[in-house]
């Protein structure tokens, strides 16, 4: 594949992510948790449940409902953010929380919800795939059945260039576009996929390759972060 | 035997074997549905899981703790999604909110409601250690090997239920917490029985 030589702001090649540190099981009191440092973000993630949701209207004898609640706290901006849900939030939470329903069996836990809650400490593009890929460590902790775990990324285009992992700097170029994007690495399938900004098929084309590419390797870590703690057992 | 750490959606076999528990199978091959140890030389394929929350099944025994009493019975919360209902038929004594219960379940619905039977009121005085219900096996160990050893130990009363809830009452409390704390820590490992016995034979 072509890819540029040519060094970002950073000086990452195009292709290459920002550092990631993921640890799983965090949170004493949570069922499952995770914390992820991708870059300068820096995402706590608790999970609880399969519980009974409450008030029982909103509950459904056919599955279990996946509650994501993406939330930045105020000091995770340079600007303080009203601590208020927004517009942005309020979406994040929704679509996010969809891409993770499609990898649980929901269906075995009827009459249940899953509380995912996210909290954003500190930002620098590409939280919600930082959230996403933070949050699919914290459901496997919790012992939730899956079919996949669920890894994602941010691509897109700054100053001419298709690259992986944007920075707020590359976001804000004059010819930015960003697409965050979530699979499900051992099947490839899509669960999300959003976009900014106009391109051209073959830039998109070699976008999402990339994207599925370091999608790989983030699989990698989420994988490696959930074995570390259990490793010994192999080991007899 | 060799030990393998899986964590969901992961391939662990693509031979055909029987399918066990926390298994699906998906192109064929048989991949783990949640974090877990697989053992690959076993016959069937299943994943022991690491975490997990109690999903209620016939004929398992429980603790339950009585929340509310009501005109014709009680309100039992048993660990799981919902609390349970014990009639008062067949129960001499009077129920207190508080008081702790053993039973059997008797029946399980289709969205994980449970019916219980053969309830059985514990003496006063005793208290419920909570582990994380995938771990209640190692708790009990081979022919009950490791409780025999946690019983003897500590000269405690125990009673152990599939939900996580395990009652205790008399002998050495703060030990038989420590010593299923550290099983609850090491379940994934083995020889963990002598490794307690030899914890109950330091402290004495």
């Amino acid at each position: 594949m072509l890819v540029s030589k040519a060094k970002r702001p950073d000086g990452r090649k195009a292709d290459e992510l920002r550092e990631i540190k993921i640890e799983a099981g965090v949170l004493n009191r949570a069922d499952g948790s995770c914390y992820l440092e991708w870059g300068q973000n820096k995402v706590v993630v608790a999970v609880y449940g399969p519980r009974e949701a409450l008030p029982k209207h909103i509950q459904n004898p056919n599955k279990a409902l996946v509650n994501y609640i993406y939330r930045m706290a105020t000091f995770s901006v340079p600007e303080r953010k009203n601590p208020k849900p927004g517009r942005r939030e309020i979406e994040i939470s929704k679509v996010c929380g969809e891409a993770l329903e499609s990898a649980i069996f929901v269906e075995r836990f009827p009459n249940t919800t899953i509380d995912i809650f996210v909290e954003i400490l500190d930002s620098n593009a590409g939280t919600r795939v930082a959230a996403l890929t933070a949050a699919a460590v914290a459901l496997a902790d919790a012992g939730i059945p899956m079919r996949d775990l669920v890894s994602a990324v941010s691509v897109g285009r700054a100053n001419g260039e298709i690259i992986v992992d944007l920075t707020k700097e590359e976001e804000d170029a004059e010819d930015a576009v960003d697409i965050p994007m979530a699979i499900m690495p051992n099947t490839q399938e899509f669960v999300l996929l959003q976009m900014d900004g106009i391109m051209s098929k073959e830039e998109w084309s070699k976008a999402i390759a990339m994207g599925q590419k370091a999608c790989q390797q983030i699989y990698k870590l989420q994988r490696e972060a959930l074995r570390k703690r259990y490793l010994a057992a192999e080991k007899e | 035997m060799a030990k393998r750490i899986v964590i969901p959606g992961e391939v662990l076999t693509s031979e055909r074997k029987r399918l066990g528990q926390h298994v699906f199978i998906r192109d064929g091959k048989i991949v783990a549905d949640c974090l877990g140890i697989f053992i690959p030389e076993a016959p069937v394929a299943s994943v022991i899981p690491l975490k997990g929350r109690y999903v209620p099944k016939e004929n398992d025994v429980i603790v339950g703790i009585v929340v509310e009493e009501k005109f014709a019975g009680y309100v039992v919360d048993i660990n799981s999604f919902y609390y349970s209902f014990v009639l008062k038929e067949g129960i001499r004594q009077n129920l207190k909110r508080g008081a702790i219960i053993s039973a059997k379940v008797a029946n399980v619905n289709e969205v994980n409601g449970v019916e219980l039977t053969n309830v059985r009121i514990l003496p006063k005085g005793g208290e419920i250690i909570s582990v994380v219900p995938v771990k209640v096996p190692r708790i009990i160990g081979k022919n009950a090997s490791m409780l025999k050893v946690l019983k003897e130990g500590s000269g405690s009363q125990m009673i152990v239920g599939k939900n996580g809830w395990i009652w205790v009452r008399g002998g050495n409390i703060p030990l038989l917490e420590k010593a299923i704390r550290k099983i609850e820590e090491e379940a994934h490992l083995s020889n963990l029985t002598n490794k307690i016995a030899n914890m109950f034979k330091e402290k004495r």
